[in-house]
């Protein structure tokens, strides 16, 4: 579901200087998958050159093996870790759909069919001393290969990993293993209310103990982090979620819709997925349209007309 | 998957007006972008195919805008377009960098604003034909789609290739009562080809949140799921008209390729398919080549509407069409085999 976080401006990174390597579409080997957590699954996968693609990217899966057609749509997923030294890398996710019980059920050494990696990156700052990630559920993926690189380059790792419940959280192993400072929390604990959430990440940027946050999984983190950085400064860089049909940008499946008048919403899959998020908005930056699609169970629901004057095709 | 493939003379076809493609396979607009270049050789495709563009820029449809369906997927992607200006500056450029043809794919929400399209695109180098996409809606008749009226599609049509001096191609819209008569009157405008289908109208429904699942109620389906349906109107197209006929609507591999071929296509288009697999379209044009040397064809051109059947009722044959298009009521015999009316003139009936 792509609704889009709201209280928040949202802006391009700027591009980056140096060619960044092309996607490809190949059929990579599938190395191994195992369960990791209830419904969880974790797929390492080997392509020399995915594996050094850069944090923040995604990969277009297609679930099924072959010229099987349904489920039909490749699925996008977040690069969970990258493990250049052996030419593989890493996916997570949770098995919600047709597509992801198929994936599921592939076994190593068949091959997936792929394209990636396609995305903007998370811009990790050259002198970083300090990176706080915050990832929820399944979005914890796209932020987990950023405190890894992070850590690789010497800079302290603060991370926030939240769910629904305690066996849902992604990346407590992993920011374990960089040494991390984490707070692990869950709804059906009752532990993942804003309030302790910012009280662990508020005397961190007190302290300047972390200049960048990246955050991706949750609209209401991320309009959290952005106004607890806004008065120190704090680069907020956040990963979007959208659905997706080609994720290299042709089809126009990803963006949110209107800014303004007649100005198409960036594309997720290539604008993005990471843009820069700010509290309050400024004058220099787009504000999309913040169209709320969240569902309010029972609520009366006004009646579409049978036909508004927009085509309905692509 | 970049790899070369040897092109096969056998699978060379001409669409008229001077179209000459080394093969029958190209995308469908909207499913199809210069992007797709770094991932496979678009020099290997029978022609590329650019999304629908607008005179003026436009934005598209509020999110979500994609759904999957069992075998397809629904989309109202909305045709978001930044116009003709930004189109010929940055969009048609990397579609030069090719020699396969580049066909342009034009759409308006009033018959002028496709005439504007055609004047500005005439004579753009690189521009090779024009694919007008009549599945807009026409603001000036109530919202109601453009293709599903004939009088306005030969209007349209007719406009276009006062203005464009090249090949012109209509594409119809399925969601009509009877699409001869549409590709009829297309041709009366003098449409140089006719492709067939875009999307049908449909929608989804999330029982939990108790909305449709795309951000406009409707959507448009695509992909294998629509293919039985598209591929019966391919049909009824290409006994109906005498000009080529591009055929598309749940292609994904050569075996469906063939089926809309002897169904009368000259050409297919793939669309859905290349989301699954970006070497959806090089892989069917391999898979024509196979299918050749092992039936033993000589020629992919004598399989265009090659396909039997047994005469069913009330048969409607091309001559049928044209005359109860054009005199309303049955046809004697001798009727039936008059010529082709001649093009109407902007705001006339077809004659």
């Amino acid at each position: 579901m792509s609704d889009f976080p709201t209280g928040v401006t949202l802006d391009l990174l700027a591009p980056r200087e140096g060619e960044r390597p092309a996607p490809k579409f190949v059929a990579a080997e599938i190395t191994a998958q195992y369960e990791v957590a209830p419904e969880h699954f974790l797929m390492r996968l080997r392509d020399a050159e995915i594996a050094r693609g850069e944090p923040g990217q995604f990969v277009m899966i297609k679930p099924t093996p072959g010229a099987e057609v349904h489920p039909l749509l490749p699925r996008p997923m977040a690069i969970y870790r990258y493990l250049p030294a052996s030419d593989e890398f890493e996916i997570v996710y949770r098995v919600i759909g047709t597509g992801t019980r198929v994936m599921s059920e592939r076994r190593g050494g068949e091959r997936a069919e792929l394209v990636g990696p396609v995305g903007q990156p998370f811009r990790l700052a050259d002198d970083l001393e300090g990176l706080l990630v915050i990832g929820r559920g399944i979005g914890t993926c796209s932020v987990t290969s950023a405190a890894d690189l992070a850590a690789a380059r010497g800079a302290r790792v603060y991370a926030v990993a939240s769910a629904r419940r305690p066996d849902a959280i992604v990346g407590v192993d992993l920011y374990a293993s960089l040494g991390a400072q984490t707070l692990a929390v869950n709804d059906a604990e009752g532990t993942s209310d804003p309030a302790r959430v910012e009280a662990f990440v508020a005397p961190l940027l007190e302290a300047r103990r972390v200049q960048q946050v990246f955050v991706c999984g949750s609209n209401r983190l991320i309009a959290l982090a952005a106004r607890l950085a806004a008065p120190f400064g704090v680069e907020v860089q956040v990963s979007l979620e959208a659905r997706m049909a080609c994720g290299i940008g042709y089809c126009h499946g990803c963006s949110h819709g209107a800014v303004g008048e007649s100005e198409e919403a960036p594309l997720v899959c290539r604008e993005g997925p990471v843009f820069r998020a700010t509290s309050p908005p400024s004058a220099l930056s787009h504000q999309l349209s913040a169209v709320s699609h969240q569902p309010t169970a029972g609520a009366e629901q006004p009646m579409a007309p049978a036909h508004d004057g927009r085509p309905t095709n692509s | 998957m970049a790899d070369r493939y040897p092109p096969d003379p056998r699978l060379a076809v001409d669409l008229g007006a001077g179209l000459r493609l080394r093969n029958p396979v190209m995308p469908a607009s909207g499913c199809f972008g210069a992007e797709l270049g770094a991932l496979v050789d678009l020099n290997a495709l029978g022609a590329l195919v650019t999304k629908t563009i607008f005179y003026q820029s436009r934005a598209g449809n509020p999110s979500p805008r994609l759904a999957e369906t069992p075998a397809g997927m629904l989309n109202s992607v909305g045709i978001p377009s930044r116009g003709i200006e930004d189109f010929l500056a940055r969009i048609l450029p990397p579609y030069l960098r090719y020699d396969s043809p580049t066909i342009v794919s034009i759409g308006g929400l009033s018959i002028r604003e496709y005439w504007d399209l055609a004047a500005r695109l005439d004579g753009v180098p690189g521009v090779a034909a024009l694919e007008i996409n009549i599945s807009c809606p026409n603001l000036e008749a109530g919202g109601l789609e453009i293709g599903a009226n004939p009088e306005h599609v030969a209007e349209v049509v007719h406009g276009v290739v006062q203005r464009f001096h090249g090949p012109v191609i209509a594409k119809l819209t399925p969601n009509v009562t009877r699409i001869n008569d549409i590709a009829l009157a297309a041709e009366a405008g003098g449409a140089t080809a006719i492709s067939a289908i875009n999307t049908f109208v449909a929608m989804a429904i999330d029982v939990r949140a108790r909305r449709t699942v795309t951000g406009t109620p409707t959507a448009g389906i695509s992909g294998p799921a629509i293919k039985p349906m598209a591929l019966r109107m391919v049909w009824e197209t290409a006994r109906t008209v005498r000009v080529p006929v591009i055929g598309m609507g749940g292609i994904s591999n050569a075996h469906d390729a063939l089926e809309f071929i002897l169904a009368g296509a000259t050409a297919v288009a793939i669309g859905t398919a290349n989301f699954a697999r970006p070497s959806a379209m090089h892989d069917t044009i391999a898979g024509l080549s196979r299918f050749l040397d092992e039936e033993r064809v000589g020629d992919l051109r004598e399989l265009i509407g090659a396909v039997r059947y047994e005469p069913f009722g009330a048969e409607t044959t091309r001559e049928h069409a044209v005359a109860e298009l054009t005199l309303g009521e049955t046809p004697t015999a001798e009727e039936a085999r008059q010529p082709l009316p001649s093009a109407p003139q902007p705001g006339q009936a077809a004659e």
